[in-house]
């Protein structure tokens, strides 16, 4: 609320252009807001509501494993914020976490790769990505401007899924965390409001030789089931990444994860980096916009 | 007749006139439940539970399936081919018009849902 106090007088100083900064998110505020809304209504009593949000669900789960009441913050954790018997297994993992190794290899990366430092003097940063570049004229996620830092420094780029970009995400995540970042994701210009749009019409739209679209799942589908998994929702989905999944045996970025869902829609994955990617996961993190950031973490 | 040459050339092009004659309609029955119950085929129980079968870990996006046996054919083979022909919002894929099943493993996914009472 200060921050939001601050920018707004400063914009009365530096006139127009900053000063429409403030408008050019007004859409996507009002769909998070939305978003917010019909998941705080879904969660807050499943046995309830049911008919309307879970025509299709075991008594079961609506009488039992569901939790009542879960509140905006506890959406950073993806489905173990209701699924009680998944929240149960998850506590017991993380008693152990076995991302630990990953931070410090992270923190390593971070003091001795040449340009990092210069780059993200400050790492914790997690909770900023993805931004619209405006000179570039597009979504910069965390993944692509550590690559461009490596270039900038005459280095190879990482490769984005795994490896020395998890490890280096986790840093900065587990540092996020640590000074209580929130999520906060910019939109101030017309060009970002535009890609944050396509962002969000990739989200929701059929796809893959299934026709089902992100939303399917993880909207309406949130808290119920395929197979035995119960879905997360789309509110805090980037708050937690990167992941250690036990499937993997190892750390992952977002990009990796999201390129799983897409095999499971029945499309041939987007190139983690693509501007289609980098577009969904800038509307997606704005959906997440206020909670903290809570990674690395632990999955399935 | 000719009108009965037109339907039964019709329900042929909508490949169901050889449910049961074809194969023996146990096989099919074994053929529809394979795909059913395949992750890397139909994935049926990624979505739904099916009342009176020992089904493992189904999922709920979709219904419990119960008294399809009292369902017509084409019904069925519709419902599988494309959904959004009586539910155009469905969450369903359409396994037919997309081509993720052909007729053959269509008719044989409906001989088992004939069996789900
Ligand atoms: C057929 C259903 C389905 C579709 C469609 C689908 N997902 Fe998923 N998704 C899952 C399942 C199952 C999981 C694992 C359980 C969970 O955490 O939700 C998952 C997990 C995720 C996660 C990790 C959540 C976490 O907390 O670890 C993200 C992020 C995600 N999906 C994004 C997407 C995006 C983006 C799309 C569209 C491109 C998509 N999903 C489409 C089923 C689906
Ligand atoms: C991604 C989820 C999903 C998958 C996979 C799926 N279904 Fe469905 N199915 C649904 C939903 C949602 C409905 C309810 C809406 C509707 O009728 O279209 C439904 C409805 C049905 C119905 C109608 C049931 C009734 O009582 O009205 C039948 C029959 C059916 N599905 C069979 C199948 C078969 C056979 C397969 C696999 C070849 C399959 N489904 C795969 C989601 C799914």
């Amino acid at each position: 609320m200060i921050g939001k106090i601050v920018t707004t007088s400063v914009a009365v100083l530096m006139g127009v252009t900053v000063l429409s900064a403030g408008s050019f998110n007004a859409q996507a505020e009002k769909d998070r807001q939305a978003l917010v809304k019909y998941m705080e209504k879904k969660f807050a009593d499943p046995e309830k509501s049911r008919a309307q949000f879970f025509p299709y669900a075991t008594d079961e789960d609506v009488k039992t494993n569901l939790k009542k009441g879960v509140k905006f913050e506890d959406f950073r954790m993806g489905s173990y914020a209701f699924d009680k018997i998944g929240r149960g297994q998850y506590e017991e993992i993380n008693e152990m976490p076995p991302y630990e190794d990953n931070i410090d290899a992270g923190e390593e990366l971070y003091n001795n790769t040449k340009g990092i430092k210069k780059c993200f003097p400050d790492p914790a940063i997690a909770g900023e990505y993805p931004k619209f570049d405006d000179k570039k004229g597009k979504v910069v996620t965390l993944s692509l401007a550590i690559n461009d830092c490596l270039k900038a420094a005459g280095q190879k780029p990482w490769k984005l899924t795994k490896g020395k970009m998890a490890d280096l995400e986790a840093y900065f995540a587990a540092k996020s965390k640590e000074a209580g970042k929130k999520v906060d994701i910019k939109i101030q210009s017309k060009a970002a409001a535009a890609a944050y749009e396509r962002g969000k019409k990739y989200y929701y739209s059929q796809r893959g030789y299934l026709k089902l679209s992100c939303a399917t799942c993880h909207v309406q589908g949130s808290g119920n089931r395929v197979r035995k998994e119960v879905l997360s929702p789309l509110l805090g989905h980037t708050t937690h990444f990167p992941v250690y999944r036990l499937k993997w045996q190892g750390l992952g970025t977002l990009e990796r994860r999201i390129k799983g869902c897409e095999k499971n829609q029945g499309e041939n994955p987007h190139k983690p980096g693509s501007p289609w990617m980098s577009e969904m996961l800038y509307f997606m993190a704005y959906m997440s916009n206020g909670l903290p950031v809570d990674g690395p973490d632990i999955r399935r | 007749m000719q009108r009965m040459k037109l339907l039964v050339a019709a329900s042929a092009m909508a490949g169901l006139l050889s449910v049961g004659a074809m194969a023996g309609n146990a096989d099919l029955v074994k053929q529809g439940e394979k795909i059913f119950n395949t992750k890397k085929i139909g994935n049926c129980l990624a979505c739904h539970a099916v009342n009176g079968k020992n089904i493992n870990n189904p999922g709920n996006l979709g219904p419990k399936l119960q008294g399809l046996s009292a369902w017509p054919e084409q019904a069925l083979f519709d419902k599988v081919y494309d959904p959004y022909t009586t539910n155009p919002i469905s969450a369903m894929p359409p396994f037919g018009k997309n081509g993720v099943l052909n007729d053959e493993q269509i008719k044989a996914v409906v001989a088992y849902l004939k069996t789900i009472n």
